[in-house]
């Protein structure tokens, strides 16, 4: 689904992020955990084809850093989602959630329900009708991933995708992304700062520091290897 | 020092504090709650900058009256981008009080006196929340209404800048939806939902054993290490208009919960629920 090997992401000539190899296979989810400036959101630009690198990623068959810019759009609209940290300023503030949704899938040409993929993350459907600024933020991160639903997407690439929301609001999102893995085989790559928080869901940790992977580790997690990164961390 | 009687809190005609009344003790004093559940309303109502419809704020037992002395002795610090952007550092702290050396406010903060030229873009966030403190503790104020202080920085940061507020000897009010934070810095905390105090007490107990459902769910969200998922209700947020606020989430709710319970003392806790005892 995901594999990613001697991945190198560039600003100019400064390198931001080295990775030598990640996998994510459906169902899974790895978290990509590190403090800022660590590379970890520049790795999943890269992944996304948003950031010059070199290396090798495939993301559901496409070669990202060798395909057209055609082939690109496609697989960033339908197949690969990216999940930010604050989807409400990413969402036109004039337009309905519904219009909004209506034309992305126009725009893929994908015939979905746009009620049966907000029901696939607890969104009431009435939703579609409101603007942007007239849900809250937990909503939007589930409207989100409800759009990716809709647009058929294979795999969620996530940016802090909760670390703006209050804890409750927090844990009712993570229940919708494990949900979604567990029924439709949805692929999670999830970068994070928040090491309590991926260690209860994760099946892999990827941790990053200064750009460079300084270590992996396997779900079941020790209490040890765990609190090494938080030491590590400082 | 300062204390809230029964005091509600209004925008324009719409309540959002209801008949809240909480003391600011010694040793921390931690105000818990979601997005919009009334917190930082509460707080710009101990700085003096928004008047209870109902109620009053009193400082030392009197009612705010004399707000200069009071803004000296009572500051606020909120996330860093209250900084003036033009302004070099050194002299946004050099501002509160100038009679105070700059150098020696920066290095009690952990700042290096050196970093005084710099304008706030020029600083990481860490840096920029330590300005902000530098700035408040220039007045040497005795209390510090502290909003979120923490809540914008990476968890690294936000350890350190933690370990600088908890050695501060300044009484203090701290906002946050944060759980960690409050059970670093408070000794007393209060859960507010909807606009009212729903559980009171000491910090350690009402973490380890909440009375109220809704503290309890607030505790049972937060991810731990190694642990199973955060539990999930997979109710909306939403809040009741009549009888208990959190009824419609609440997994505990009965019909009795219509009628809106009135906060009891269970030993040294304050729980409005009617089914506190169970719990």
């Amino acid at each position: 689904m995901i594999e990613v090997s001697d991945l190198e992401v560039r600003y100019g000539t400064h390198v931001a992020a080295s990775v030598p190899a990640l996998t994510v296979r459906p169902g899974e989810c790895v978290a990509i955990v590190g403090e800022s400036g660590s590379g970890k959101s520049s790795t999943l630009m890269a992944l996304l084809g948003l950031a010059e690198a070199s290396g090798n990623v495939t993301i559901c068959g496409v070669d990202v850093l060798r395909a057209g810019p055609r082939e690109l759009r496609r697989l960033r609209g339908s197949k690969a989602a990216l999940v930010m940290q604050s989807p409400q300023a990413a969402l036109p503030p004039t337009t309905r959630l519904g219009a909004f949704m209506r034309r992305a899938l126009k725009l893929h040409g994908v015939r979905a329900s746009m009620e049966e993929a907000m029901r696939a993350v607890l969104l009431d459907p009435a939703l579609l009708r409101r603007y942007p600024h007239e849900i809250s933020g937990g909503q939007a991160q589930r409207f989100a991933i409800a759009l990716a639903i809709a647009l058929g997407a294979e795999v969620i690439l996530a940016d802090e995708p909760t670390s703006a929301l209050d804890v409750t609001v927090q844990a009712e999102v993570i229940a919708v992304l494990q949900r979604l893995r567990a029924e439709r085989d949805l692929a999670v790559l999830m970068v994070s700062h928040d090491l309590a928080l991926v260690s209860t869901i994760a099946d892999r940790i990827v941790v990053m520091k200064d750009g460079q992977v300084v270590g992996t580790l396997t779900h079941p997690y020790t209490r040890q290897e765990l609190e090494a990164v938080f030491g590590a961390q400082g | 020092m300062l204390k809230a009687e029964n005091v509600t809190l209004a925008y324009g005609r719409t309540p959002v504090v209801h008949d809240v009344t909480l003391e600011i003790t010694p040793g921390g004093v931690g105000l818990i709650g979601e997005s919009g559940s009334g917190k930082t309303t509460l707080a710009r109502a101990f700085l003096g900058l928004l008047k209870p419809v109902k109620g009053v704020i009193l400082y030392g037992g009197r009612p705010l009256t004399d707000l200069r002395a009071f803004r000296r002795e009572v500051q606020p610090v909120f996330q860093a981008e209250s900084l003036d952007p033009r302004m070099r550092v050194g002299r946004s702290i050099a501002e509160a009080r100038p009679a105070m050396p700059v150098a020696s406010l920066m290095e009690a903060v952990g700042l290096d006196p050196a970093l005084a030229g710099r304008r706030p873009h020029e600083l990481s966030g860490g840096q920029r929340q330590r300005v902000v403190i530098a700035r408040a503790l220039a007045v040497e104020p005795r209390l510090l209404i502290l909003d979120e202080p923490t809540s914008a920085l990476d968890v690294t940061v936000q350890a350190r800048i933690l370990e600088l507020l908890a050695g501060l000897e300044t009484e203090r009010l701290l906002i946050t939806h944060n759980l960690a934070v409050v059970s670093r810095l408070c000794r007393t905390s209060h859960v507010l939902f909807a606009g009212r105090v729903v559980e009171s007490g000491p910090t350690a107990e009402l973490l380890a054993r909440p009375m109220h459902p809704y503290t309890r769910a607030l505790r049972e969200a937060v991810p731990e290490l190694g642990g199973s998922p955060p539990a999930a209700t997979g109710a909306e947020p939403v809040t009741a208009a009549t009888g208990c606020a959190y009824r419609l989430r609440c997994p505990l709710a009965v019909p009795a919960c219509e009628e809106r319970p009135e906060p009891v003392a269970i030993g040294d806790r304050r729980v409005a629920c009617h089914r506190a005892t169970e719990l």
